[in-house]
C-alpha cells in the first residue's frame, strides 16, 4: 500500500467533511504533535500523470484550504508508509511549522503577461539602425565580421533585456504593494514578460484584482493572464533537513497512533 | 474540476504556447533503447556544449563592449566562436537535431535559448 500525499496542514484533527482524492480513495489526517500530512491510500503508485489526476490532486488541496492553512505537496508525492511519513515529519517538524506560521490566512496569486516582443526588437534594430553606434571591432576580416555581427545582436539583447525589465519594475512595485512576499520569473521566453506568483493576504485579495486590472488597462498592448486563489504552493520554503526536533516548551511530544516517541 | 481557483485572460492560446515552450526538454528520466540511445546522448552532451558556447561568446562580447580585448585578440575569438558554431551546426544536422531542441532550464538564470 502506498501513501500518496496532498500536503501538511495546521492541525493535527481528523478531517471532518469527506473529501475525496486519487482513485477515489478517502483522504484522512496523519497527526504529529500539532500539525498533520494528509494522504490517501492507494493500492499502486500512480503510473501516468493524466489530466483527471492532476485536478483531483489540486481539488483535495483547495478543500482543505477552505478550512486549515496548507503546504501543498508536489504532485505524485509518495510514501511507503506511516512510518516514513513520521520520519520525514520529524526532520522536518520544525520548517513546516515555521512556513505554516508564515502562510496563515494568505493565498496566491499568479500574473502572467506576453508583451509584443517582436514589435520590440524591431524597434531596437530601427532606432539602432537610424544612430551612429561605435562599433569597437574594426573591419576586417571574416572573423571579425563574425564578431560584429555577434556585437550587434548582444547589444540588441542587452537593450531588449533593459526594455523589459523596466516595464517589469513597473508592474512589480505596483503589485508588491499589495502582496506579502513574491516570486518573479522574468522574460522566460522572450515573449513571456512576466510569471509572477504574489502572496496576498485573504482579506486584500479584492484589493490585488483591483491593481491588476489597473496595470491591465494601463499596458493595452499587453496580454494577460490572472489566476488564483491558488494554495501557496511557490512559497513554501525548505531548504535544508533538520536532525532535531524543537517542541515549543519542551514539551514531550507523544505521536499519536505510531509507536514513534519524541522526547 | 478545481473549485475556488479561477484562470482569467482573454488569450489563453497564446499562454499555452508561450508556457509550452518553457518545459525542460531533457526528460527527467532517460529512455535509453538501442534505436534512441545515440541521439538521446548526443541531445545531452550537445545541449552542454551548447551552454558552453553561448556563455563563451556572451563573455567575450562582454570583454569587446569593455574594450579589454586587443584587436588581435578579437580575431582570434571571432576564428574560435565562428569555428564552434559551424561545428555545432555540423553535429546538430548529423544527429537531427534542433536548436530548440538543445534547451535547458537555468532556473534563475532562465533558459539557455
Amino acid at each position: 500500500m502506498t501513501l500518496y500525499t496532498y500536503g501538511i496542514i495546521d492541525s493535527s484533527d481528523q478531517i471532518k467533511e469527506s473529501i475525496y482524492g486519487l482513485e477515489g480513495s478517502g483522504v484522512y489526517n496523519i497527526p504529529y504533535c500539532d500539525i498533520g500530512v494528509v494522504v490517501c491510500e492507494l493500492n499502486e503508485p500512480v503510473q501516468n500523470v493524466s489530466k483527471s489526476s492532476v485536478l483531483a490532486h489540486e481539488e483535495v488541496i483547495e478543500r482543505l484550504m477552505e478550512h486549515f492553512t496548507i503546504l501543498p505537496v508536489k504532485f505524485h508525492t509518495v510514501f511507503d508508509g506511516r512510518n516514513s511519513i513520521l520520519s520525514m515529519m520529524q526532520s522536518y517538524y520544525k520548517h513546516f511549522t515555521d512556513n505554516l506560521n508564515r502562510l496563515r490566512d494568505k493565498v496566491e496569486f499568479g500574473i502572467k503577461v506576453i508583451w509584443p516582443a517582436d514589435k520590440i526588437k524591431k524597434s531596437i534594430r530601427n532606432s539602432r539602425k537610424k544612430g551612429e553606434h561605435e562599433m569597437p571591432i574594426p573591419d576586417g576580416s571574416l572573423n571579425k565580421e563574425f564578431m560584429r555581427k555577434k556585437l550587434e545582436k548582444y547589444r540588441i539583447n542587452e537593450e531588449f533585456e533593459q526594455k523589459a525589465y523596466k516595464f517589469i519594475n513597473v508592474m512589480d512595485i505596483f503589485f508588491s504593494k499589495f502582496a506579502a512576499e513574491k516570486v518573479l520569473k522574468k522574460l522566460k521566453t522572450e515573449n513571456l514578460l512576466l510569471d509572477a506568483a504574489y502572496l496576498i493576504e485573504k482579506d486584500g485579495q479584492a484589493d490585488f484584482k483591483k491593481a491588476f486590472e489597473h496595470i491591465k488597462n494601463v499596458h493595452t498592448g499587453f496580454k494577460f493572464l490572472f489566476s488564483g486563489p491558488w494554495p501557496p504552493y511557490n512559497f513554501v520554503i525548505c531548504r535544508r533537513k533538520v536532525n532535531y526536533l524543537e517542541i515549543p516548551n519542551k514539551k514531550i511530544c507523544l505521536i499519536k497512533q505510531s509507536n514513534i516517541r519524541i522526547w | 474540476m478545481t473549485i475556488n481557483s479561477l484562470v482569467e485572460t482573454d488569450f489563453p492560446e497564446e499562454f499555452i504556447e508561450e508556457m509550452g515552450k518553457t518545459d525542460d526538454v531533457l526528460p527527467e528520466k532517460i529512455d535509453a533503447n538501442s534505436e534512441n540511445v545515440e541521439k538521446g546522448l548526443a541531445k545531452l552532451v550537445l545541449t552542454l556544449i551548447e551552454l558552453i558556447r553561448k556563455l563563451l561568446e556572451k563573455q567575450a562580447m562582454r570583454r569587446v563592449e569593455a574594450g579589454s580585448l586587443s584587436e588581435e585578440e578579437i580575431e582570434r575569438a571571432g576564428e574560435t566562436l565562428l569555428k564552434l558554431e559551424n561545428k555545432m551546426k555540423e553535429l546538430k544536422q548529423i544527429f537531427g537535431l534542433k536548436d530548440e531542441e538543445l534547451n535547458l532550464n537555468l532556473g534563475p538564470l532562465g533558459d539557455l535559448i
